[in-house]
C-alpha cells in the first residue's frame, strides 16, 4: 500500500466565534500541536506488544462462559438439557433462556407501536430468530471444561419457515415475532418540497428497478470480549469490556437487570477494532453477569470466537431499493426522486430502527436536490441482528443516490463528472441547509472532484478507456460522492418514535493538575486505535502552552473516572468535534484555575500572565519579569500546602470537568424536519476499473481519494483513517458479503467465505487532504474515519462504466468476477432492458 | 475454539513415528505444520484422539538436486521452497510455493503435509501432478515409491496406510526445452483458489509441443489431468487454434461445484481461462523467457 501525499490547503476562512466564547474568558494559545502529524501516543505500546486488551486481563477464581447457540435460523424450541453438561467436571452453572426470563426485564425497543412488543432477551426463551443466537450457556473453571461442556448440552428444535429477504418479510406469511403481527416495525414517508409538481416539469424521467445494497460487517481484529463480575456484597457490575458505546449499553442493562445506572462499572483499556459493530453486545454483557451471579459472585469471561462473531454479532444494515422514479431536466439536473426503501434488520431491532432516520442525515447526499419522497420501510428478518456498522444507514443511502445519478446520466447520455457538477451543492450555498432541515456546515464538492481528476489523471484514462475499448476492454472509470455526518443529534430518535427520551449529543472530558503537577487527561470516548490519546494531548497542550508529550491521558473508557453522560460512546464520526472540544473546555478552565492562582502568588494581574515551558517544566510567568511558577508549586498550593490562601480561591480544585452540548433542537416530528448532524466531513474518490474480459474479475488499475474533514487536527491520523476506511469499502464491494442461504444459514460464518480484504487486494491509494473548516466547531474540525463506504459508490460508478455499453446495470453494492460473469450473460439475453426505462417529454438536448 | 481432548507424542525418528501410530492406532493423526489440521481441530470438525507430531524430525526438511530429479523432504516449508534457488529451477514450483495461503502458513506448512491431506483445492497437488512426481512413503516395511497420480485416490483421501507416513517428494527435471507455469486466483490472500491451473510444457523448436501436462485445481475431489488437453497440444504447434482446442478440453475436464468461492458455471470459465493463460507462460518459458506468474488476487 504505497501511497502518495498531496496535501492541498485552501484558503482559511475566517474562524467563527461561536465556540471560542466557551473560554472562560482566558485567550486560547495560538494551535502549534492542533493541526500536526506528529506520531500517535499509542503506537508504542501497540506495537510492542503491551496494548491491554480484555482477554489479557483476569479476575481471581475467574471463570469461563461458552454459548450454545442455535444451528437453525427460525424454530421453537421444545426442549434445552443442560443436565449432562451440568455434571461435567469443572462445570460450575450453566443458563438457559427460560430461566433467564424469570430474572430479566426484556430490553428496551426504540421502535413504536407493535414494535414495542417484541420481546428481546439476552437468550432466546421459546423460540430463536437467526442462526447462531445462544439459547444455553454453561459456566466453568476452564474455557476447555466450557467447550467441552456444551457439547453435552441437548436442544431440540423444530423448524420454522425462514424469512431471509426483506421483500420475503414483507409478506407476513412467517412471523418472527408474532406478538408484533408483523415483520415491519417501521414505516414512514420523508417527503419534501413538491414531488409530484416536479415529475409534472420534468424533461425525462427515469424510472429505475430494484437496487440492493448487501450486508456485510467490519470483522474487527478482536472479537466481542466481555469480562464480568456481580459482586454479591455490594450488588454492583463491574465489567472489563470493549462495548464502545458504554452509556447505551449501560442504560439498556440496568433496567434489563434490575440495577441503577451507578452500580454498573464499565471499563475498557485497549480496543482492537470496533467500527460500531461492537455497540450491541450489551445481551452477552447480561449474560454474563447472570452467569456471574449465579456462580457466587465470581468473575466470569466470554472472548466470542471468529464464527460467533461472524455468526451472532452484528452485521451491517441491508437495504432494498423499489420502484424509484427520478425526475430531471433537460440538463439532467435531477429535480425530484421518489422510492421505497426496505432495511432489514435481521432478527431483532436493537439499536434500530434508528437507521431508518439516521439516513436521512445525508437526504439529499452531495445534491441541491429539493423535492424527494421516500416511503422508508425497516423489517426483522431471520439472519444476524444489525449493529451501527462504519458509514451506518447513510451509506446505504449514499450508494443509492450515486446509482441513481450515473443510472441517470448513462441514460441521458450525460458524463459521470458533469452529472455531478451540474447537480453538485455549492460551496457558496454553504451552509446549506436540506429540504429535511439538516445544515452542511462546508465543502466544496465540485473541487474536491476536481482534485480528485486530477490525482487520478481523469483525463488520460478516459483517453486510455478509448483506446481499450477498441480493443473490446472493458475499462470503466467511476466517482464516489460521499458524506461522513458526524456528530449526531439524538433527537432524531423522535421522528422514529416521538415517546423516545433522548435528543441532543454532549460529551465529557477531565483536564486535572495532579498533586505533583502532573496533567492528567480522562476522556469520554472510547477508543478503539482512532488516536485519542494523541489527538486529546496535542489540544490540551495547546490550551496549556506545553507539549504533547508532558500531557497524560488516560487510555480507554472507565466509569470510574467520571467522564460520561448518556451519550458517551465513540461512533458517529465525533471524537474530533465532541470529545476535544470537551476536553479543550476543560484545559481552559484549569488554565483558567491556574491563571488565578498564579497571579496570587506571582502578585501580578492574571491579563500579564504567560503560559509556556520554563527550566523547572511547565509554568506560569509574568510577563517582562522574572516571576514564574512551575506546576508542582501550583499543584502544592491547592492539594498539600493550602494553608494561607485566601478564601477567594478556594474555588479552584484543579480537577476541571467540562461537558460539551452541541446546539441541537429536536426536530420537529411531524414533517421529519431538523438538524440532524452537527459536520458534514466529504470524500471524492475516482477509480478505474477493468474487468477482465476472460476472467470477469474486476482489477482496480486506478484509485484516488480526496478528504476533506475541515481542519485535520492530526493529519497522519486522518490520513490513515482514510486508508482504513478506504480498504474497507473496497473489500465491502468486492470481497465481503455475509451471504445466506434460502434456509438462513450464514455461507461466510468464517474468514475463508467471508473473505475480508488483505494487502494483497489493496491498489496503491493516492491521497489528498482538503481543508473546509466548519463554522460550528471549535477548530473548524469535522469528526471522520467512517469513511462513509465511499469505495463502494465509486468501485460500482466504474464497474458501470465500463459495462454499460454491454448492457449491464450495476444493481447492487457486492460485485465479483462471478456476479460480473453472470451480470453480462443476463445482459445478453436483455435481462436489463426492464430495468431502466427512461421517457422523454421533450426533445433531449 | 478449543480442540478437543487429545494426546499429543512427538517422534524423533520416522520409525519412531511408524511405531507410535501403529500403537495409538487409528484415532491418531500426523502433524507436521498444522495447517490444515490444527484449524480443522479448532472448530472440532476434526477429532484426533491422538497427535504424533514429526516436525522435529531431523533431516526431512532438505531440497537437494540428485539423479535427475529435486528432492524435497516431506518437512520442506513452503517458504522454503519459495525461497529455494534449487527448487526455482523448475519455475512452476516457485509459483505454487510463493501464493500457498499467506506468510505465516507458508512458514509452517510443508510440502508432505500439503499431499498427505490432499484436499482437493491444495495447491501443491495441482503443480506437482504437471510434474513427474513421485511420493515417497514411509511405514513399517520401509519405504515404497508412488506415483503422485497413484498416491492422491479422492477428495482428502490417499494411499497412505495408517502407520504410514510421507518422507519425501521426488520430482524429475523436465527435459530440456520444458517450461511450466502454475497460475491460481485467490479471492484474498489466507484462502485457497477459486480455481487454479499447472501447465507443464516440453517444446520443440520453440513451437512445436512435444509433450504437455495440463492439470485443473479446485474444480474437483481431486486435482483434475485434462488429458484431452494434453493430447490436443501434443506433437502439435502452439497456436491459437491448438490452445483453443485444448482450453475447451480443459473446461470439458472441469468437474466443479457451487460454493462461496464461485459457482461452478463459473469455475468452468474460469478454470479454463487459467489453463490458456499458463500453457501461454509454459511456452514462453519452455523458450527461455523469464515470466513471473502465480498467484492472482481479486481487485487487482
Amino acid at each position: 500500500m504505497a501511497r502518495k501525499s498531496n496535501r492541498m490547503s485552501k484558503k482559511k476562512p475566517a474562524r467563527a466565534a461561536a465556540h471560542s466564547s466557551s473560554t472562560n474568558g482566558t485567550k486560547t494559545a495560538a494551535a502549534k500541536w492542533v493541526g500536526q502529524p506528529i506520531r500517535r501516543k499509542e503506537e508504542s505500546r501497540l506495537v510492542r506488544g503491551r496494548g491491554i486488551f480484555v482477554d489479557d486481563e483476569k479476575m481471581p477464581g475467574m471463570l469461563h462462559i461458552r454459548f450454545i447457540r442455535s444451528s437453525y435460523a427460525h424454530a421453537q424450541i421444545s426442549r434445552v438439557d443442560v443436565s449432562k453438561a451440568e455434571k461435567f467436571p469443572g462445570v460450575v452453572c450453566t443458563l438457559t433462556g427460560a430461566e433467564i426470563k424469570k430474572q430479566v426485564q426484556p430490553f428496551i425497543e426504540i421502535g413504536p407501536g407493535g414494535a414495542q412488543k417484541i420481546a428481546d432477551y439476552p437468550m432466546a426463551v421459546d423460540k430463536v430468530v437467526f442462526q447462531g443466537e445462544p439459547v444455553a450457556a454453561v459456566v466453568a473453571e476452564t474455557r476447555l471444561a466450557a467447550e467441552d461442556a456444551g457439547e453435552l448440552v441437548e436442544v431440540d428444535y423444530e423448524p420454522l419457515p425462514a424469512v431471509v429477504s426483506a421483500e420475503d418479510a414483507l409478506k407476513d406469511e412467517s412471523l418472527l415475532h408474532p406478538a408484533m403481527g408483523t415483520n415491519r416495525n417501521w414505516h414512514g414517508v420523508f417527503e419534501y418540497g413538491d414531488v409530484e409538481k416536479a415529475f409534472k416539469q420534468a424533461a425525462h424521467v427515469v424510472h429505475i428497478g430494484r437496487l440492493h445494497f448487501h450486508r456485510f460487517s467490519s470483522t474487527p481484529l478482536e472479537c466481542n470480549v466481555i469480562m464480568a463480575n456481580w459482586d454479591p456484597r455490594s450488588g454492583d457490575i463491574e465489567y472489563h469490556c470493549n462495548n464502545t458505546f458504554p452509556s447505551f449499553a449501560s442504560q439498556f442493562l440496568a433496567p434489563a437487570l434490575g440495577v441503577r445506572i451507578d452500580q454498573i462499572h464499565m471499563k475498557s483499556f485497549d480496543i482492537g477494532g470496533g467500527f460500531g459493530i461492537k455497540i450491541t453486545s450489551y445481551p452477552y454483557m447480561a449474560v454474563c453477569a447472570l452467569a456471574s451471579r449465579k456462580a457466587g459472585g465470581r468473575g466470569v469471561k466470554w472472548v466470542e470466537t471468529r464464527i460467533e462473531h461472524m455468526q451472532a454479532s452484528a452485521h451491517g444494515n441491508e437495504r432494498v431499493f423499489l420502484d424509484t422514479r427520478v425526475a430531471l431536466d433537460q440538463n439532467g439536473v435531477i429535480l425530484a426522486i421518489d422510492s421505497k426503501h426496505v432495511d432489514d434488520c435481521g432478527g431483532f431491532p436493537r439499536y434500530e430502527p434508528l437507521g431508518c432516520v439516521i439516513w436521512a442525515q445525508v437526504l439529499p447526499a452531495t445534491y441541491r436536490l429539493k423535492n424527494i419522497r421516500i416511503d422508508m420501510h425497516q423489517v426483522v428478518t431471520n439472519k444476524c441482528p444489525v449493529g451501527p456498522n462504519r458509514g451506518y444507514s447513510r451509506m446505504q443511502h449514499l450508494w443509492f443516490m450515486e446509482r441513481v445519478i450515473d443510472i441517470c446520466g448513462q441514460a441521458l447520455g450525460i458524463p459521470a463528472d458533469a452529472m455531478r457538477v451540474r447537480n453538485y451543492i455549492r460551496k457558496n450555498e454553504m451552509p446549506y441547509k436540506t429540504p429535511n432541515g439538516c445544515v452542511y456546515d462546508s465543502g466544496d464538492y465540485a473541487s474536491m472532484l476536481e482534485a480528485a481528476k486530477r490525482l487520478i489523471g481523469w483525463d488520460g484514462w478516459k483517453k486510455k478507456q478509448a483506446a481499450a475499448r477498441s480493443e473490446r476492454r472493458w475499462v470503466g472509470l467511476g466517482i464516489g460522492s460521499t458524506l461522513d455526518s458526524g456528530t449526531n443529534n439524538f433527537g432524531q430518535a423522535r421522528i422514529i418514535n416521538p415517546d423516545a427520551p433522548f435528543s441532543g449529543q454532549s460529551k465529557v472530558g477531565i483536564v486535572k493538575l495532579d498533586i505533583y503537577g502532573e496533567v492528567v487527561v480522562s476522556m469520554g470516548s472510547v477508543p478503539q486505535g482512532q488516536g485519542h490519546e494523541t489527538a486529546a494531548a496535542q489540544v490540551v497542550a495547546d490550551a496549556l502552552g506545553i507539549t504533547p508529550d508532558l500531557v497524560n491521558v488516560r487510555p480507554g473508557f472507565d466509569t470510574a473516572h467520571n467522564a460520561y453522560t448518556g451519550h458517551t460512546g465513540t461512533y458517529a464520526s465525533q471524537f474530533a468535534v465532541t470529545g476535544l472540544t470537551a476536553i479543550h473546555g476543560a484545559a481552559m478552565k484549569l488554565r483558567k484555575e491556574l491563571s488565578r492562582l498564579a497571579a496570587w502568588k506571582l502578585e501580578a494581574k492574571e491579563k500579564d500572565l504567560e503560559f509556556g515551558i520554563g527550566a523547572q517544566g511547565p509554568e506560569v510567568r509574568a510577563k517582562g519579569t522574572q516571576k514564574a511558577i512551575n506546576y508542582w508549586a501550583l499543584a502544592n498550593l491547592v492539594n498539600v500546602n493550602n494553608a494561607g490562601m485566601p478564601k477567594s480561591l478556594w474555588d479552584i480544585t484543579l480537577n476541571c470537568r467540562h461537558v460539551f452540548h452541541a446546539n441541537f433542537e429536536i426536530p420537529d416530528v411531524q414533517r421529519k424536519y431538523g438538524n440532524l448532524t452537527l459536520t458534514y466531513a466529504a470524500q471524492i474518490h475516482a477509480a478505474v476499473v477493468e474487468v477482465d474480459r476472460e476472467t470477469f474479475q474486476p482489477k482496480i488499475l486506478a484509485y484516488a481519494c480526496v478528504d476533506d474533514c475541515g481542519k485535520a487536527v492530526n493529519p497522519r491520523i486522518v490520513e490513515g483513517q482514510v486508508h482504513g476506511a478506504s480498504a474497507h469499502g473496497i473489500g465491502a464491494a468486492l470481497l465481503e458479503n455475509c451471504a445466506y442461504d434460502s434456509d438462513g444459514n450464514l455461507l461466510t460464518a468464517t474468514f475463508s467465505d467471508y473473505t475480508p480484504i488483505t494487502a494483497m487486494n489493496m491498489p496503491e491509494l493516492l491521497y489528498a487532504h482538503m481543508e473546509s473548516p466548519s463554522p460550528f466547531t471549535l477548530n473548524g474540525a469535522k469528526g471522520m474515519g467512517e469513511g462513509g463506504a465511499a469505495p463502494v459508490h465509486t468501485i460500482c460508478a466504474a464497474l458501470q462504466d465500463a459495462l454499460y455499453p454491454s448492457g449491464v446495470i450495476i444493481d447492487d453494492s457486492h460485485n465479483t468476477g462471478d456476479s460480473l460473469f453472470h451480470a453480462l450473460r443476463k445482459a445478453e439475453s436483455g435481462g436489463y432492458a426492464a430495468m431502466v426505462r427512461v421517457e422523454h417529454r421533450t426533445a433531449s438536448r | 475454539m478449543y480442540a478437543a481432548p487429545f494426546s499429543y507424542h512427538r517422534a524423533a525418528s520416522l520409525e519412531e513415528a511408524v511405531t507410535l501410530l501403529r500403537e495409538l492406532g487409528e484415532e491418531a493423526r500426523v502433524i507436521a505444520g498444522g495447517q490444515s489440521l490444527i484449524p480443522l481441530m479448532k472448530m472440532r470438525m476434526a477429532r484426533p484422539g491422538a497427535l504424533v507430531d514429526i516436525h522435529l524430525i531431523s533431516g526431512l526438511n532438505g531440497i537437494e538436486r540428485s539423479n535427475g530429479e529435486l528432492r524435497f523432504g516431506a518437512l520442506a516449508r513452503h517458504a522454503e521452497i519459495e525461497d529455494s534457488r534449487v527448487a526455482s529451477t523448475i519455475p512452476i514450483l516457485h509459483d505454487c510455493a510463493a501464493g500457498i495461503a499467506d506468510i505465516q502458513v507458508r512458514n509452517q506448512g510443508t510440502i508432505g503435509g500439503s499431499l498427505a491431506e490432499a484436499d482437493p483445492s491444495g495447491d501443491w497437488g495441482t503443480a506437482l501432478m504437471a510434474l513427474e512426481t513421485s511420493v515417497i512413503c514411509f511405514g513399517p516395511g520401509g519405504e515404497r515409491t508412488v506415483p503422485l497420480e497413484a498416491f492422491i485416490k479422492d477428495a482428502y483421501t490417499t494411499v497412505l496406510a495408517h502407520d504410514e507416513l510421507i518422507s519425501g517428494v521426488h520430482v524429475k527435471l523436465p527435459p530440456k526445452g520444458s517450461g511450466g507455469a502454475h497460475l491460481a486466483f485467490k479471492r484474498t490472500a489466507p484462502v485457497y483458489p477459486t480455481a487454479s491451473a499447472s501447465v507443464e510444457l516440453t517444446l520443440e523448436d520453440h513451437h512445436l509441443c512435444r509433450d504437455a501436462r495440463i492439470v485443473l485445481g479446485c474444480v474437483g475431489l481431486t486435482a483434475i489431468r485434462a488429458k484431452e488437453a494434453e493430447v490436443a497440444l501434443r506433437g502439435k504447434t502452439l497456436d491459437e487454434k491448438s490452445i483453443r482446442t485444448a482450453v475447451d478440453a480443459a473446461r470439458a475436464a472441469a468437474d466443479p461445484q457451487s460454493d462461496m468461492r464461485g459457482s461452478a458455471d463459473y469455475k468452468r470459465v474460469l478454470v479454463g481461462t487459467l489453463v490458456k493463460r499458463a500453457i501461454g507462460i509454459a511456452a514462453r518459458r519452455a523458450r527461455g523467457e523469464s515470466v513471473p506468474a502465480g498467484h492472482e488476487y481479486a481487485g487487482r
